[in-house]
């Protein structure tokens, strides 16, 4: 068998048998793994109560060659962002970030910027940082990681490069922007400002901005962001998140 | 497969739906039914029957029961006044078992869980605003588990019930160092807590 051990983010948890928990858990270096603890709910020594949900732990693990079924021999807890377990806004957002990784990155797929995304997001959300700014963060960046940025570059129709200075539309079904010459602004494709796309496009590059350079923003923008992710993120991921009904913004 | 009368097969595999009975034990129990005279496979019959329809719950704590209103709601000597709130009926025994808490309960019948789609309109909680009022209750308890989802839900409802009855007292149950526990093995968690939460010596 082989032995691994990586900082990890617990994603769920479900009591299985007597003593064991079956555990979902978004490894840095094998991406999201599904794994037993056996006897979990009574080794102290083992695992030391860093199973808990959200937290951020050193999990040893070891792959089986067939089936989905892992195991976890031992964790240790690393941090367990007290932030997130006293705030129901503050779970279910954390509770969102989890839902929407486990759709854009299914069992081992390995991504390393997913789990520092998502363990810096944590990190974020425990110390207080606004809630509404750091979905936006999350979203954008987890979107773009699993393979759905927002082509910002040209008009999804004619192709004409976006200069970054006037008016633009977003397309759901094409998850890009058009230009005004090739489509309308209207409900369901709504115009953007220049500012709204450049914020986009810093945020779904590479380099780790923070929320706080979305915080500078006036709430119009932030609403127009808003509205643009969740037209681009119905469309991509086509079901129902079920955390998203218990976040107010 | 197929290696028992198909009757037998049968109990055996109903057997090992049951949580914690593998196969093995299955065939065990069944095997011990099978030898045991037929009272035993009749009391055993009636009493799964009765728990699925007999079992209710209790109209005042929600805990589940034979009786309605149940044997803790409706015993007289109970301090009236304290109201002990827990997960599930199964962390109520839990408390009862040593007998030292005198007050009443009320079951919330899960944890907020936004990640299974459980929200507070799903659990107990106007059920017990409401009792709040209707029973004078003086102190809440909350004894919900030390989970994320168990904190959260804690501070949730304390959340909600200081907002219109500010003269409430709101205790939380403690979290630490468990007996027979070692330090060398505690989690950073639980030993801040249990610096946090430390008690004067008594001689
Ligand atoms: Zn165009
Ligand atoms: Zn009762």
């Amino acid at each position: 068998m082989d032995m691994h051990i990586s900082p990890s983010i617990i994603m769920r948890i479900k009591e299985f048998g007597e003593s064991d928990l079956i555990v979902t858990f978004f490894t840095r270096d094998h991406g999201r793994i599904k794994g037993v603890a056996k006897g979990a709910r009574r080794s102290r020594r083992r695992f030391s109560n860093s199973l808990d949900l959200f937290c951020l732990s050193d999990v040893e693990y070891s792959l089986k060659s067939n089936g989905d079924i892992h195991f976890l021999h031992s964790s240790k807890l690393i941090k367990p962002f007290p932030g997130i377990r006293s705030d129901f806004s503050a779970l279910s957002l954390a509770s969102y970030m989890i839902e929407l990784t486990e759709i854009l990155f299914p069992q081992n797929i390995v991504e390393k910027r997913m789990f520092e995304l998502l363990k810096n997001c944590f990190v974020l959300l425990s110390q207080g940082e606004r809630m509404d700014c750091l979905r936006i963060f999350f979203e954008t960046k987890a979107m773009s990681l699993g393979g759905y940025a927002v082509s910002l570059d040209k008009c999804c129709h004619c192709k004409r490069i976006y200069s970054g200075a006037g008016r633009a539309v977003f397309i759901p079904d094409r998850g890009g922007i058009s230009c005004l010459k090739c489509e309308r602004e209207s409900e369901y494709s709504i115009g953007l400002e220049p500012e709204a796309v450049n914020i986009l496009k810093t945020l779904q590059s590479e380099s780790d901005g923070s929320p706080s350079e979305i915080l500078q923003l006036d709430m119009k923008i932030i609403n127009k962001i808003r509205h643009l992710l969740k037209l681009h993120i119905d469309y991509r991921i086509g079901r129902k998140i079920k955390s998203a009904e218990y976040l107010d913004w | 497969m197929g290696i028992y009368p198909k009757s037998l097969e049968r109990l055996i595999e109903h057997l090992s739906r049951l949580p914690g009975i593998g196969q093995k034990s299955a065939a065990r129990i069944a095997l011990h039914v099978l030898r045991s005279d037929k009272q035993l496979s009749e009391d055993l019959a009636m009493s799964l029957i009765a728990v699925k329809e007999k079992i209710r719950l209790c109209s005042v704590c929600f805990n589940i029961t034979d009786d309605d209103p149940c044997r803790i709601c409706s015993d007289e000597n109970r301090a009236d006044g304290t109201l002990c709130v827990v997960e599930g009926p199964g962390d109520q025994l839990a408390l009862e078992e040593p007998g030292t808490f005198k007050g009443r309960y009320h079951v919330l019948h899960g944890v907020l869980s936004p990640l299974d789609g459980i929200g507070p309109k799903d659990l107990k909680i106007n059920e017990l605003l409401s009792r709040i009022s209707k029973e004078k209750i003086r102190e809440v308890i909350l004894a919900t588990n030390p989970t994320a989802e168990g904190e959260t839900t804690a501070s949730f409802i304390a959340g909600t019930l200081l907002k219109d009855r500010l003269d409430l007292k709101i205790t939380r149950i403690a979290l630490g160092v468990p007996m027979g526990g070692d330090l060398k093995y505690m989690d950073r968690m639980t030993i801040e807590h249990a610096m946090k939460s430390r008690m004067p010596v008594e001689l």
